[in-house]
């Protein structure tokens, strides 16, 4: 396991413990991924900052979901906020289809430059993500952030199945590559 | 769909909560099966998990503590639950005794507070500023100096406190009870205390010397140490900045070196762990408490001394 994921597995230890010490640090560290994820997702302040208070709730009360040897719990709580934000918009949606209608993928926000030490890491997903051939990031983007299954990005984009399933394999596996090289992801 | 190269091809898909719920299923069941695909997976999906953060900015400031204060409120830390539970426990072991108390009981002379009755209507009113630091009703003291109306009067204000604390942030700063100085310190401090001095007014009530929970003790060294160079500032300002040491036994003690982490002491202390505690709540002298010094006899006196000038008395 590596030593990040070890650290994972301490903070996982002490809040199933029941430590809220542990839990201000899980705060601290990724708060501001968290906001900034489900803000992207749901272009929405209030929508962000309560996907973010249930994130963290979620951490706190069942630590025991996650598990160490699965992945980094940074990515846990990432996925596990999107999942939060998209039900946040399907909601909305089905109060609201026009809104949904005219929803486009929110465009990405300016640069906030404060120092905080994730910028690093959000330039490389960000040199990834372009880095990706335009018609597996449409697809990627369009399964991430509006929560489609491979189906529906078939049907939105006009092309078969087994062509989307593959685009968002191609995608994912080539943004794994590129995180991998800059050092950010396990080989 | 069950071929290894089907659940292969839709693993991207998969990784972003694509699939449908009989597909995810099959895949999941494949995944226990095939190490291949649960690598293919593993990396699939934590890629899947930098998504979203292109752009990273901090959240709202004062999200934190309604963050915090959320989370608290659905699952009780266990240092709330051990220090509420501390408190909680010397409230009830008091209650129980001033329920054995008879009406001569109630008039048994106390040499700091009159009598019983005057001992119960102190703690209450150190009770009431900590509960008015958190923003917490005030119970009014009965209108008549009568034993059992002061008991209820006093419990009520106990139970109101302990309300109050289960879901408060043990962060925040409020001011301890205390003869002269209040000290600012933090609420976790204020509930070591509450419980520190109910255990105290115990003791002073029946007269006897009861027993604090190991674990009791140690909280209220630890409180008194980190209190002791701002008592001793006070007390004996040209001994303030002295080095020194304090090693306990017994249940509840330990070794503090003040300031932390010096390397050479001008004197050490040792005595038991609940004496110095009795000495904190003043209700021990220097000169009573057996201890040892190693060092400079004059330091350990003047620390001694400020020792006593912690408690709430």
């Amino acid at each position: 396991m590596p030593a990040d994921r070890a650290d994972d597995g301490q903070l996982r230890e002490r809040l199933l413990a029941g430590d809220d010490d542990a839990l201000a640090e899980a705060y601290d560290r990724w708060s501001a991924l968290i906001f900034s994820l489900a803000l992207r997702i749901t272009a929405d302040h209030a929508a962000a900052e309560d996907v973010t208070q249930d994130v963290f709730v979620h951490l706190w009360q069942h630590p025991d979901r996650y598990d160490p040897h699965r992945g980094a719990l940074r990515g846990w709580l990432c996925l596990l906020a999107r999942s939060r934000a998209l039900d946040w918009l399907r909601r909305r949606r089905t109060q609201d289809r026009c809104h949904a209608a005219a929803a486009v993928i929110a465009p990405t926000p300016p640069e906030v430059d404060d120092g905080v030490v994730w910028q690093a890491e959000a330039k490389a997903v960000r040199e990834a993500v372009a880095a990706l051939p335009d018609r597996q990031r449409e697809a990627v983007l369009l399964a991430y952030y509006r929560g489609r299954t491979y189906r529906e990005v078939a049907r939105d984009l006009g092309i078969p199945e087994g062509t989307a399933k593959w685009r968002l394999r191609a995608a994912l596996s080539g943004l794994a590559d590129c995180l991998a090289a800059e050092g950010i992801l396990e080989r | 769909m069950d071929a290894h190269a089907d659940i292969s091809d839709v693993l991207g898909a998969w990784a972003l909560d694509g699939c449908g719920d009989t597909e995810a299923a099959a895949i999941r069941a494949h995944l226990g099966e095939c190490a291949d695909c649960a690598a293919q997976a593993r990396r699939l999906r934590s890629a899947a998990g930098w998504l979203g953060t292109e752009r990273v900015q901090p959240a709202p400031e004062e999200l934190r503590r309604s963050v915090l204060a959320a989370t608290r409120a659905r699952r009780p830390p266990t240092a709330q639950v051990t220090l509420a539970n501390a408190y909680a426990d010397q409230v009830a072991l008091l209650d129980a005794a001033l329920a054995r108390m008879s009406p001569a009981d109630w008039r048994r002379a106390d040499s700091r507070h009159g009598d019983v009755r005057g001992v119960l209507g102190h703690l209450a009113g150190n009770d009431a500023l900590l509960a008015a630091e958190l923003g917490l009703p005030a119970v009014p003291r009965p209108a008549t100096d009568d034993g059992p109306a002061l008991r209820v009067a006093w419990r009520t204000q106990a139970d109101v406190m302990l309300a109050g604390v289960a879901e408060a942030d043990l962060d925040r700063t409020v001011r301890l009870a205390g003869t002269g100085r209040r000290p600012v310190r933090t609420l976790r401090d204020a509930l070591v205390q509450r419980a520190f001095e109910t255990w105290t007014h115990r003791d002073d009530i029946g007269a006897i010397s009861t027993i604090a929970p190991p674990g009791q003790v140690h909280r209220i060294v630890e409180l008194a140490v980190a209190l002791l160079p701002a008592a001793l500032r006070v007390s004996d300002p040209a001994r303030a900045d002295r080095a020194w040491r304090l090693v306990l036994h017994g249940s509840g003690g330990g070794d503090w070196t003040v300031p932390a982490g010096t390397a050479r002491v001008e004197v050490t202390i040792g005595a038991d762990a609940a004496d110095f505690a009795r000495l904190a709540a003043n209700r021990r002298s220097p000169r009573t408490m057996p201890h040892t010094v190693t060092g400079d006899h004059a330091l350990a006196e003047a620390i001694l001394r400020a020792a006593t000038t912690l408690g709430c008395d």
